[in-house]
């Protein structure tokens, strides 16, 4: 579904420049739950900031399900934001003035669903993250963990083709972290949602199916998990 | 479009519903005070207005006046413009006056004034003189030789006397020789000091109509105005035209007409004033909405880039912040409002006081206020829409991340 190949990003320019990716190429099928790591600095973020549309690279191709999107308008590029692609960010990043049904349903108003219809659509996605009983809260009024299944089912109410993650459990702790990777899991193995999570924590490879390994903007490795729980790095 | 709307509404209702009620008071306070700037000084320069179309009504200018046409100094025959206007339905009285120039002395001062001749039984029923006198009497049918001196001439004004030359001590009975302005030479016994607090009135005299007739040799009957009462305020444009209608010839103005160029001419400094602050005004306003808009801005822009990212158009944020903008523009215009008629139904009760007698009722002026209304809502919205569309159009990581 995903095609990069030969990616690069370089922050600056000439002999000063940070090639914070440098040669990247892998394919990612649907339904897959790739988690990227490596050490700190290794390009994970810029990577996925850029498989979100987020950001743009300096060179390569960039493919989602055929269609080129790299270098794409940003008019366009908002478009498949809000409708192909799903990001959760590592610190959550919930408009912390709405709540959390609010938070999810603003985006399916903006595909021009009904207030009722785009309701309903935010309680099916909190629902499959845990939090159907709290859809007024606001995010001052949830722990951390309760605060990225919201950033969750706000990534995946619009059924995306695919979605990224950025570390979602750095700040969460252990217990919290569980549950966000069950989420996924859950998503993953029950509704087929493709999710690309970057983390360093070694035991979160026991929730996924591939590791791809960064080390300075290249891939050193890209393993397949032959049975879950069963692998540790 | 129409979602961007919807999203934007969505956004900017969740901001004020649950964003912090404190800073939501004090914007919508401060832009009630911006409303308020804008909208209460001309309300008080309107009541001076009032106050002094009124005096001009009440003094020199009647409800309509009649003056010389062309470059005349006089009207010819003012008695036949006085019985043809008489005659004409709706006026209540009319009456013929003389103004001339002359200076006064009294005891080695001298003071340069306005004299009028007048006839002294009409101006009852005319004007607000024979009612001012605050010392001695106002002349009679007989009074040859007698003058009124207003307050200030005379040197008795509390109030405005410390800026004008005055006689010094020429009270009721005093001795005062008159230069008129050709030369001819009179003697007056003081009869009475007028007083009305307003330079028009105060730094007058006046005198019978006969010696003005006598001292310049008219004959026919000349006058430099004749001033009219009508019946019904507000009928006074109607019976300028029925008097023109009547025969008479010479310009006809109504109090009206005669305010809005005296009135112009007499409060230009203050008429500048009141532009200049209502520019000023504007200018603040404007300066502070865009202020109040583009910290609440700064302080979202993590928001905004989030917003963004997650595939939120840039044009419903910017639809947001135009919302938002509108919805404490208008809440600040309410609260503008009631504070602006509460400071109205105050000063209508309890009037600006100056000089002692010069009540400063201020004016509530519909136009003024429907031009503010709309200014302010213009304001904000290009004030809430462009520092929102230019932060909207920052890139995704620079908004979310600082770089
Ligand atoms: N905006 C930027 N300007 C310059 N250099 C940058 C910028 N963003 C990242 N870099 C550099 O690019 C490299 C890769 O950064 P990146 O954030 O992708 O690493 P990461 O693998 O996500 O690290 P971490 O595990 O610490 O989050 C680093 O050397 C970093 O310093
Ligand atoms: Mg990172």
């Amino acid at each position: 579904m995903i095609v990069v190949k030969d990616l690069k990003r370089y922050y600056g320019s000439g002999e000063t420049a940070v090639k914070a990716l440098n040669g990247v190429s892998f394919e990612i099928k649907k339904g897959e739950f790739v988690a990227i790591m490596g050490a700190s600095g290794s390009g994970k973020t810029t990577l996925l900031r850029i498989l979100a549309l987020l950001d743009d690279a300096t060179e390569g191709k960039y493919t989602i399900r055929g269609l080129q999107v790299s270098n794409l308008p940003e008019a366009e590029r908002s478009y498949y934001r809000l409708t192909q692609v799903g990001y959760v960010f590592q610190d959550y990043a919930l408009i912390n003035e709405m709540s959390a049904a609010e938070n999810v349903y603003v985006l399916s108003m903006m595909e021009g669903k009904s207030k009722k219809e785009a309701y309903m659509v935010a309680l099916e996605a909190l629902d499959k993250v845990g939090l159907k009983d709290k859809p007024d809260r606001v995010p001052d009024e949830l722990s951390g963990g309760e605060k990225q299944r919201v950033a969750i089912a706000r990534a995946i109410a619009k059924k995306p083709d695919i979605m990224f993650a950025d570390e979602p459990c750095a700040n969460l702790d252990t217990r919290n972290s569980q549950q966000v990777l069950e989420v996924f899991k859950e998503l993953n193995d029950k509704y087929g949602q493709t999710i690309v999570m970057v983390t360093h924590e070694p035991w979160h490879v026991n929730y996924v199916d591939r590791v791809i390994t960064l080390e300075d903007g290249k891939i050193i490795s890209d393993e397949i998990m032959s049975e879950r729980g069963e692998n540790n790095i | 479009m129409i979602d961007d709307m919807r999203v934007g509404a969505l956004i900017a209702a969740s901001s004020i519903k649950r964003g912090n009620k404190k800073t939501l008071a004090f914007i919508i306070f401060v832009l009630s005070l911006i409303f308020m700037n804008l909208v209460f000084l001309p309300s008080m320069i309107g009541g001076m207005t009032v106050l002094f179309t009124g005096i001009m009504q009440d003094y020199p200018f009647g409800d309509i006046v009649i003056e010389p046409s062309g470059d005349n100094t006089y009207i010819n025959d003012a008695d036949s413009v006085l019985q043809k206007t008489r005659a004409v339905e709706g006026v209540r009285a009319a009456t013929k006056r003389l103004d001339v120039g002359a200076s006064i002395e009294h005891k080695q001062k001298v003071v340069g004034v306005t004299i009028t001749g007048m006839i002294p039984t009409e101006e009852y029923e005319i004007s607000q003189y024979p009612y001012s006198i605050i010392e001695g009497d106002f002349l009679g049918d007989l009074s040859r030789d007698e003058i009124i001196l207003g307050s200030i001439i005379a040197g008795t004004s509390t109030t405005l006397g410390d800026i004008y030359d005055d006689l010094g001590e020429a009270r009721v009975g005093s001795l005062v020789d008159v230069t008129y302005s050709n030369g001819v030479k009179r003697t007056y016994k003081v009869k009475g000091i007028m007083e009305g607090n307003f330079e028009l009135v105060d730094l007058n005299a006046l005198v019978h109509y006969k010696e003005i007739e006598e001292v310049y040799g008219l004959e026919g009957s000349k006058a430099t105005s004749v001033v009219v009462r009508v019946d019904q305020p507000g009928s006074e444009d109607q019976i300028k035209d029925k008097i023109r209608d009547a025969g008479v010839n010479e310009q006809i103005f109504t109090w009206a007409d005669k305010s809005e160029t005296l009135i112009r001419q007499a409060l230009q400094s203050m008429g500048a004033i009141n532009v200049m602050s209502e520019f000023v005004s504007l200018i603040v306003g404007a300066a502070l909405i865009l202020i109040i808009i583009y910290i609440n801005i700064l302080n979202r822009k993590k928001e905004i880039g989030i917003l963004k990212a997650i595939g939120i158009t840039p044009r419903s944020i910017v639809f947001s912040y135009a919302f938002l903008s509108l919805f404490y523009v208008c809440s600040g215009i309410v609260a503008g409002l009631i504070l602006y008629f509460s400071l109205m139904i105050y000063f209508q009760a309890n009037p600006v006081v100056f000089y002692e007698t010069m009540i400063i009722r201020p004016v509530i002026d519909p136009v003024l206020l429907i031009r503010s209304i709309i200014t302010m809502l213009i304001l904000s919205v290009i004030a809430g829409t462009l520092p929102a569309w230019s932060v909207s159009k920052e890139s995704i990581l620079k908004a979310i991340w600082g770089r």
